[in-house]
């Protein structure tokens, strides 16, 4: 890789600004702001400063609504949000999904428009940590909060996940590297071990890397369950590792001082799914019976978490929240967005800060090309070639401020740190807009209907 | 360094893997999932650009698989499930050895064979579905032209989309 | 706009009013003496007229909040009701939605609510919460007594120091007083462990829980905060644990108050969970009388009962080591959420049932101390809502509170298990609440024990915050209709808050936002700056988060009520 020499030419340094990237929330990260763009970022990742320092090509900066041939034009705010509103208001079945990138003071406005319209509140958590939620529905929920790995672990466990690649800064920020108040020696002071069917760039730098089958997770957490629980394992070899390993990782675990474990969407997309997870809480709990074990779900997107925690405390209900009757109904696998969309109920589909082209499978993006789309987004993207309406928001973080929450639940609030394009608006005001346009649609019906 | 023409691949060689033999078509097991070419891209928004289709539009497999297929770096496979058929990059993993699994980063490439079977769980299947992969000669297309040619949204006539101009590496839209 | 609340019998315990026949005046949002002719009437004629509800100690917002409703669908499907044009969806029995919480509470008469943990790493979770819960103000308080800083200077004695990181830490988090819970024990279930008694050190800090409570509760009175220190005691829940209860309150007897309000230095909470004699659940017995011997002769103590109302709900507390062992016991899902440096957590869900002995001896519990304490200023009614209960079932222990003849009836019918009256003295206490008697633990006693001096009485210039309930105390006789009471305190004929109609015959009728109680120390402004420096660098070493992003801004306090306090010796 080519030397790039350190930026120099800058006018002022914004400090402590949070990452807008993953469920870490790295809230230490300097920008190096000129003329009122950010031209350096100290301390992110790769991820993190490959989204700060955002590739304008492809910056939504104009609203647009898709014409009679299919080609998408520009038209000034008024028309768009009208016509985002038209069709929001005449929805029989909408589908608000993603959030899990724009900030809880704009989901504050899009919950009270669902509610008005009966529409299907969702988040990225659909299609990522859906199942961890709903083993945590099953089974419980034993967490912390990231420092307390940092202080206090020696032992972390990854399984499913690969941080090196999705939360780079997770291991030398919060687990494995940094040292703590009783790990004064960081990584020496901590064993690594990964779990994946992968040797990933994660298992790499591991210590252990047990590499259990494609589909083998639930079988291989059963077999550490059992011979935590005294059991004599049966067979030789279980999910791919041998009864000895199994037994010698086992006692290893129960042997820690304080061990946590990161569970990724390696158990959430196989074919278990919630099953896995409801395994791997099971024997985290049961670990506490010797020592102190605590597990996280490794969170992908800055808000996911706090999409989560906000509709929970709104509704009661942490995602997949159907209002189409008045009240909220929440079913596992029937008030999804990806159920609905191959089930095609969806009639108008939203999409806020969340890219349902780049990331949902085929079947569901098929019923997409079907109904009309509103994009509420940043970046001109795979979403935005099916999108009918498009409304350019802003970046939660670089130039709004906003409420977030890390995958751990710590909640943070991301400044801002320079002006939006002169042609965007932040999503926080978007959505208010879109809110009060359709009050005023309601109206006007309710009177027409008296 | 945040732009990178296409992701680091380790280049292995030895083509002629001696237990390998030729086989013009592989039943493999698919995984996709985040990576870090990927991630960066994509959140950058450069999803357009020729970039992406590097980082996302590639199947990372076994070199041993490659040698039976007798593919190399960035030639293109065409790889088959139940839900579609997609043609990708093929390069050498760097978590390899993996026999008879490839992983392709999640994005517009791999979303079309992927399941979306959520087995009332809400989260579809992503990882572990059974395909086949084969040598193509045909070319890994552009976001946007994927986006046209599968879901087709805007398309009149289905059957000129191979003859449409391609949509290019820039956001096309009518300005003011 | 001025309002005249007409011919209610008014019971303010405060003012020393029990049961007259007179009218409350109210002018902008405030309690007056006199209106003028062209004041709003409202006929209340022989009903009950109260200051609003003040709840000292409940869970309503926060991270294990949220825990609670990400893992409990099944309890969030209990409460589900549909919009209507004054109210959003409500959702949850005993952990109800943010609107949910604040509409209930506003029904049963109530204007303030304590939230009682807050992890000051996760405040602004909780003030974004508040911000979601309508209708009521809410003084949240931050946790204390496991926090890092807190046990280095307890351990040396520091209390100047600690006075200002108490002071500082307020400011930072927006807290109103200083809560403790299971001290050194928190810490202790960072590894798995737990401490037992009040002189039982925490693993690798030498520091024993009995030193950090003198030490927090000599700091809050170098203060001078409006509230005491707020004690979860250790070893909760264990047969056994009455003498670790009275040493705790016993080892601050020697403190010097610092308040011309309050009466107490320290509050003991959700007392009802902390007097078990004997060494097991086998031979376990109430120690409420022992407890109820002692607090009837010293007066420094206050406390709220934590009553167990025979329902499945969830249990939430700071106490991370009793999760888990209640989570051995009954086998139900167990969430964790430890904060670090600060404290832990815990949640399982758990089936109060008159079916069984334990559950119904802890019910018979804390009946005993609701009874065997003398003086109602010294006991307020909570059930540490959702860990005994929730709190929609306040109307109903008021009603046994009244009724004698009713807890004989709930033994004799055998609705809770024999246990109940075999193992405490609850069917030999006759006495029975009078309405005086249950406006000072609802709302004159809390007040005070909060050191409050705009709530909690019907004094002039204090908010115009009252309830009033449908119930003629001259007619009834609520020792034979303890139904009618329930049914009363569940639905408020008005709800007042700032001199704003809320409810209406137990319905919402207008939805305002709530306000944030929050202590605001002055003139320790020099000391909290050398605290900080002190401390900023363990902080941006062992902590997760920059101290910029650590403190509570102000717009998440959009309503604040601020209590200035000016520090004194």
């Amino acid at each position: 890789m080519a030397y790039e020499p350190p930026v120099t030419d800058y006018d002022e340094i914004v400090e402590n600004c949070t990452c807008a990237f993953c469920g870490c929330n790295c809230d230490d990260l300097d920008y190096l702001v000129k003329d009122g763009h950010v031209v350096g970022v100290r301390h992110a990742c790769r991820l993190g400063a490959s989204k700060i320092m955002e590739d304008m090509d492809q910056r939504l900066l104009v609203p647009m609504i898709r014409d009679e041939n299919g080609d998408l034009v520009e038209v000034d705010w008024e028309a768009a949000l009208d016509k985002a509103a038209e069709l929001i208001a005449g929805a029989v079945r909408p589908i608000f999904y993603g959030w899990s990138e724009t900030s809880i003071e704009t989901m504050k406005h899009g919950i009270r428009l669902g509610e008005l319209v009966g529409a299907v509140l969702d988040n990225q958590a659909t299609i990522c940590h859906g199942p961890s939620l709903q083993a945590v529905q099953n089974v419980g929920y034993p967490v912390m909060t990231l420092g307390e790995v940092k202080n206090r672990a020696d032992m972390c466990i990854y399984t499913g996940s690969n941080p090196m690649n999705s939360h780079p800064r997770h291991m030398s920020r919060y687990s494995t590297f940094p040292r703590g108040w009783f790990r004064q020696r960081g990584r020496f002071d901590r064993t690594v071990v990964t779990m994946d069917p992968k040797y990933s760039d994660t298992a790499k730098m591991s210590d252990i890397w047990v590499g259990f089958d494609q589909n083998g997770d639930y079988g291989f957490y059963n077999a550490i369950r059992a011979v935590l629980k005294g059991k004599e394992l049966q067979q030789d070899v279980i999910s791919g590792i041998a009864k000895e390993d199994i037994v010698e990782l086992a006692e290893a675990m129960k042997n820690t001082q304080f061990g946590a474990l990161f569970f990724g969407l390696g158990l959430t997309h196989t074919i278990s799914k919630q099953r896995n997870i409801d395994m791997a809480i099971q024997m985290v709990t049961d670990l506490n019976k010797y020592t102190k074990w605590v597990l996280m779900p490794m969170r992908g997107h800055f808000n996911v978490n706090g999409f989560n925690i906000f509709m929970a405390y709104e509704m009661g209900f942490p995602y997949g929240v159907d209002f189409a009757r008045g009240y909220p109904r929440y079913m596992n696998g029937e008030t999804n967005t990806i159920d609905l969309l191959t089930r095609k109920e969806c009639d108008v589909f939203m999409v806020i800060a969340a890219d349902p082209g780049a990331h949902y499978p085929g079947g569901a993006v098929k019923h997409l090309a079907e109904i009309p789309v509103i994009q509420v987004d940043i970046h001109w993207g795979p979403s935005t070639e099916i999108a009918d309406v498009v409304l350019p928001g802003s970046f939660i973080g670089v130039e709004a401020g906003g409420t977030s929450y890390r995958m751990d639940g710590v909640p943070i609030y991301m400044k801002k740190a320079i002006d939006k394009p002169e042609t965007c608006r932040d999503d926080e005001w978007i959505m208010r807009e879109l809110l009060e346009r359709v009050q005023k649609i309601k109206e006007k019906e309710a009177v027409a209907s008296k | 360094m945040t732009y990178v023409e296409k992701p680091a691949v380790p280049k292995v060689v030895k083509l002629e893997e001696p237990t390998a033999t030729e086989r013009k078509i592989l039943e493999m097991m698919l995984n996709t999932g985040s990576d870090i070419y990927q991630g960066a891209c994509k959140k950058r928004g450069s999803t357009c650009k020729d970039e992406y289709r590097k980082v996302a539009g590639i199947a990372y497999m076994d070199p041993k698989d490659m040698a039976k297929l007798g593919v190399t770096n960035w030639e293109s496979v065409k790889v088959t499930t139940d839900w579609g058929e997609v043609v990708v990059y093929a390069a050498h993993s760097r978590d390899a050895p993996h026999e008879g699994t490839i992983f392709i980063p999640k994005g517009p490439w791999a979303n079309v064979i992927t399941s979306h079977e959520t087995y009332c769980c809400c989260d579809p299947t992503y990882k572990g579905i059974t395909c086949t992969v084969e040598k193509s000669d045909e070319e890994v297309l552009l976001m946007a032209d994927l986006m046209r040619a599968v879901y087709k949204k805007y398309v009149g006539d289905e059957e000129s989309i191979p003859e449409l101009k391609s949509l290019g590496e820039m956001p096309v839209f009518k300005k003011k | 706009m001025e309002y005249i609340l007409k011919n209610g019998i008014v019971y303010d315990p405060a003012n020393d009013i029990a049961g007259e026949k007179m009218d409350v005046m109210f002018k902008d949002g405030k309690i007056v003496s006199n209106v003028s002719s062209d004041a709003k009437v409202l006929d209340v004629t022989d009903k009950i007229v109260m200051p609003a509800g003040v709840d000292p100690h409940a869970h309503i917002a926060g991270p294990k909040l949220v825990v609670g409703r990400i893992y409990r669908p099944e309890d969030s499907r209990k409460g589900v009701t549909p919009k209507t044009d004054v109210c959003r969806s409500e959702s949850g029995f005993s952990i109800p939605s943010c609107p949910a919480t604040g509409y209930r509470y506003s029904r049963m008469g109530y204007g303030t609510v304590v939230e009682a943990a807050v992890p000051p790493l996760e405040a602004k979770h909780t003030h974004e919460e508040i911000m979601a819960i309508p209708n009521i103000d809410v003084p949240p308080l931050p946790l204390f007594g496991n926090n890092w800083f807190v046990m280095q200077y307890a351990k040396e004695d520091r209390i100047d120091e600690l006075a200002a990181f108490i002071s500082s830490w307020l400011k930072i988090v927006k807290g109103y007083g200083v809560k403790l819970v299971n001290p050194c024990g928190s810490e202790a279930w960072g590894w798995g462990m737990n401490v037992h008694g009040i002189d039982d050190p925490a693993p690798y800090w030498d520091v024993t829980s009995k030193e950090v409570i003198r030490a927090l509760s000599k700091a809050n009175e170098m203060l001078g905060l409006p509230h005491s220190i707020h004690v979860h005691a250790n070893d909760i829940g264990h047969p056994g644990n009455t003498p670790t209860t009275i040493g705790t309150i016993d080892c601050v007897k020697d403190i010097t108050k610092n308040s011309g309000v309050r009466n107490q230095t320290i509050h003991m909470t959700h007392l009802q969970f902390h007097i078990y004699n004997g060494t097991s659940w086998r031979d376990v017995e109430s120690g409420a009388g022992d407890v109820t011997d002692y607090i009837n002769k010293n007066k420094h103590v206050t406390f709220d009962v934590g009553q167990i109302t025979l329902d499945e709900t969830t249990t939430m507390t700071a106490d991370g080591p009793h999760e888990y062992s209640l989570h051995a016991l009954n086998g139900l899902k167990w969430a964790n959420k430890d904060i670090e440096l600060e404290t832990s957590s815990g949640l399982v869900p758990f089936i109060y049932s008159g079916k069984s002995p334990v559950h119904s001896l802890m019910w018979a519990i804390g009946l005993e101390l609701f009874l065997g304490t003398e003086d109602p200023w010294q006991v307020c009614l909570t059930t540490d809502h959702p860990n005994a209960g929730p709190f929609i079932r306040y109307p109903r222990i008021i009603s046994w509170l009244m009724s004698n003849e009713r807890r004989q009836e709930m033994m004799d019918n055998k609705e809770v298990h024999p246990w109940a009256h075999r193992k405490s003295a609850l069917a030999t206490m006759d006495r029975e609440y009078d309405f005086n008697e249950i406006a000072t633990i609802t709302r004159a006693g809390p007040a005070k024990i909060y050191g409050f001096k705009d709530r909690g009485a019907l004094t002039p210039g204090f908010n115009a915050d009252i309830a009033v309930y449908d119930l003629n105390p001259n007619d009834i006789d609520p020792s034979r209709e303890p139904t009618a009471i329930e049914a009363a305190f569940g639905a408020a004929m008005y709800t007042i808050k700032d001199g704003q109609i809320l409810v209406k015959d137990g319905e919402i009728v207008k939805v305002v936002p709530s306000h944030t109680i929050w202590t605001n120390v002055k003139g320790f402004e020099e000391q909290e700056n050398a605290i900080m420096e002190k401390v900023m660098p363990d902080f941006n070493r062992f902590y997760t988060v920059k101290f910029e992003n650590y403190k509570v801004h102000d717009h998440f306090t959009p309503y604040p009520i601020v209590v200035d306090v000016q520090a004194s010796k």
